[in-house]
């Protein structure tokens, strides 16, 4: 039986191939790292993120979660990039650093521009150019940005549609209260 | 007595310390406390019931799961579901429960020497049948979700059936996933740890093992550190228990990573871990299905679970929330969300890998994460990429004798089916980590138990190699994976090899 090698490879840093990515996003002159900063919703503190890695996935969040027509909140309305922040605040310290690393990686303008986009980050690109710059990582070669996609795209879901003001956006009318109370009642 | 917490380090000298109390550290904690014996029971997660079962999954997750509910292999190609509560997976499983298969049983005799018949294991299933309430779910009672699998095999002429499931009294609300809300799921925190709770032992939850300290060939003391409920950060107490006897039931993937914790590596510790690697496809349908509603996993086809051409697969339902189901399916943006705006109407239908019988499968290994938890890798093979398009394209075949639209793949560039002709885009479809989504709901393996120390970390009668007063009994004795759901192989293993902890007791 054959391992495919690339399997093999762990998150990031742990690869030849993402080590030299990271070191060459690390090179980039500063005014091409420069992340269009976002504000976070009534000045709260962030537990997680920096300002920079907050705007970065707030810019990711409306993207995998965009509409052609809003049936429901949007990722700002319900501050998906703060939940996330929430969420990751627990993390060990080296998944820290690794997915603090996918972030500058993924809004490294001559990152972009290697792989075939435009010299921007990906916080001030165009919403056309976010989408095709997401499908690059999506579908990519190497492993690593598959990985960095899925890890974005699944929280930014979870966390998302985890949130009862979403339910009637998927025709989801949300666990049976009535029934579970009617029986546990009766049975008391 | 079940503890929650602590306002002082704990020195404890039982005659037993079990760490974990899934169904393997129920059933042992449960057959020694009722034959006298002093037992504690350390589990790492908290002590939840039915109250604070919001049938939630922004709730649920972070509470019941490992990694509150972000567990995966390092690579993230696999999304690992693994309950930690008191009760282990038990809490969060969706029931189906079968016994070992024979040919399972059979496999291992041939291969690891192992004793193990079913004749032996046939009275401790009968008495975990009894107390857990298993029993066979009606046609009649079956969610859309689950009937269409069974009439398309039907159809197809495959192979197919209801399943055993292990409840009382069920509603069917179909949130088994997130913590029975109506204690009809009879867990291990329902059934065998109050058993065990009457009889005397003591369950500290919120208590995460660090090591096992052992000298020569005895193990000399667990210790841990206390959490706090709810938070899961350290509380600041230690935990220190000196048993004449330790138990580790902590679960595939958490075991192995205790004994490497404990620098007890001798043997294959954390190798030939197996997942059953799940592969799903959404099937589109007209009609509402609810699958969120009902009773989640109630058919299974196993007509694929033995292949000569490759790896084995079975097919079951998985229920659709909507977090859950978001995490698969395909795409981002509008195409995502299109696909979500049905969410009523899709069945999600799983095809399981059966893994570790081709003698040249590794499956995955467990080592240590910076930190001390278990890091899991599970390299992909052409074995498992044939088998997973073989699973697809079964799935597709049942859904398109029942009349869905579209049948979907959960895959980053995902493969649409509207007819039999479509079948073949699934051998193009591109595979690779993370290109195509896939889980796991049942671990196994990687203390697995065999005559061999070379082979295993225990012995057939599931005593650790090297420290003569130490078992392991759960799922990660497994030498492969089982091709049926897990859960009452591990109860009946536990129950058999409790005979085994007693005997070494006295």
């Amino acid at each position: 039986m054959r391992p495919v090698p690339e399997t093999r490879r762990g998150l990031l840093k742990k690869t030849v191939a993402g080590a030299a990515l990271l070191a060459a996003a690390g090179a980039v002159p500063v005014a091409l790292r420069k992340t269009k900063l976002r504000e976070v919703p009534g000045g709260r503190a962030l537990q997680f993120f920096t300002p920079a890695e907050y705007s970065i996935w707030a810019a990711v969040a409306d993207r995998v979660l965009a509409e052609e027509k809003p049936t429901g909140p949007t990722a700002s309305d319900l501050d998906i990039a703060g939940r996330a922040d929430a969420f990751l605040a627990p993390l060990p310290r080296n998944d820290r650093k690794d997915l603090k690393q996918l972030l500058a990686l993924f809004d490294n303008a001559l990152f972009s521009l290697l792989q075939g986009g435009p010299p921007r980050t990906f916080t001030s690109m165009s919403a056309e150019d976010q989408d095709a710059h997401l499908r690059r990582w999506q579908s990519s070669r190497l492993a690593i940005q598959r990985t960095g996609y899925q890890a974005m795209k699944r929280l930014c879901c979870a966390l998302y549609f985890s949130a009862p003001e979403t339910y009637a956006s998927v025709g989801y009318p949300g666990p049976p209260y009535d029934l579970v109370k009617s029986v546990l009642g009766a049975r008391r | 007595m079940i503890h929650t917490g602590s306002d002082k380090d704990l020195l404890l000298k039982p005659d037993l310390c079990i760490v974990g109390s899934g169904p393997g550290g129920a059933m042992v904690a449960s057959r020694l406390a009722r034959a006298g014996a002093s037992v504690v029971v350390l589990e790492e997660g908290g002590y939840h019931t039915k109250e604070e079962f919001d049938m939630q999954e922004a709730t649920a997750f972070p509470r019941l799961y490992q990694d509150r509910g972000n567990r995966a292999t390092a690579d993230l190609s696999i999304q690992v579901l693994q309950g930690r509560a008191v009760g282990g997976g038990t809490v969060v499983n969706w029931t189906t429960s079968y016994r070992t298969p024979d040919h399972v049983l059979e496999h291992w005799q041939r291969t690891e020497g192992l004793a193990l018949t079913p004749e032996m294991l046939r009275p401790h299933f009968e008495e975990v049948e009894q107390r857990l309430s298993i029993t066979k779910v009606d046609y009649e009672d079956t969610n859309p979700n689950n009937r269409l699998i069974y009439d398309g095999c039907k159809k197809l002429g495959w192979q197919v059936d209801t399943t055993k499931r292990n409840v009382r009294q069920c509603l069917r609300t179909g949130y088994c996933g997130m913590g029975c809300p109506v204690d009809a799921k009879q867990s291990a925190a329902l059934t065998y740890l109050p058993d065990a709770v009457n009889a005397g032992a003591e369950v500290y939850a919120n208590c995460r093992v660090e090591k096992i300290e052992w000298k020569a060939t005895r193990a000399t003391a667990v210790v841990g550190a206390l959490l706090e409920p709810g938070t899961q950060k350290a509380a600041g107490r230690t935990i220190r228990v000196e048993p004449r006897l330790v138990v580790v039931s902590g679960g595939a993937l958490n075991s192995p990573a205790l004994l490497l914790r404990s620098g007890l590596d001798q043997g294959p510790v954390g190798k030939k871990t197996w997942l059953h690697p799940v592969v799903g496809m959404g099937a589109f349908y007209q009609e509402r299905i609810e699958a969120f509603y009902g009773a989640p996993q109630s058919v299974a086809s196993h007509h694929f679970a033995r292949r000569s051409e490759g790896a084995g697969f079975f097919i079951e339902a998985a229920p659709v929330h909507p977090m859950l189901a978001s995490t698969a399916m395909p795409g981002f943006g509008p195409a995502l969300r299109a696909r979500m705006a049905l969410l009523p109407n899709v069945c999600a239908t799983i095809s399981l890998m059966v893994d570790g019988f081709d003698a040249g499968e590794e499956g995955g290994t467990v080592t240590l994460r910076d930190g001390g938890g278990p890091k899991l890798d599970y390299p992909f093979t052409d074995r498992m990429y044939e088998c997973f398009r073989a699973g697809m394209k079964a799935i597709a075949r049942i859904h398109l004798q029942t009349g869905a639209k579209e049948i979907v793949s959960f895959h980053a560039d995902p493969v649409t089916i509207r007819s039999e002709a479509d079948l073949g885009l699934i051998d193009g479809m591109a595979m690779g980590p993370n290109r195509v989504a896939v889980f796991t709901a049942h671990q196994m393996g990687g203390c697995r138990m065999g005559a061999d120390p070379a082979r295993s970390v225990v012995n057939p009668q599931l005593r650790h190699h090297t420290l003569a007063n130490l078992f392991v009994v759960d799922g990660s004795v497994f030498p492969t994976s089982l091709g049926v759901n897990p859960m009452e192989s591990i109860y009946g293993l536990a129950s058999w090899a409790s005979a085994h902890v007693r005997a070494a007791l006295s």
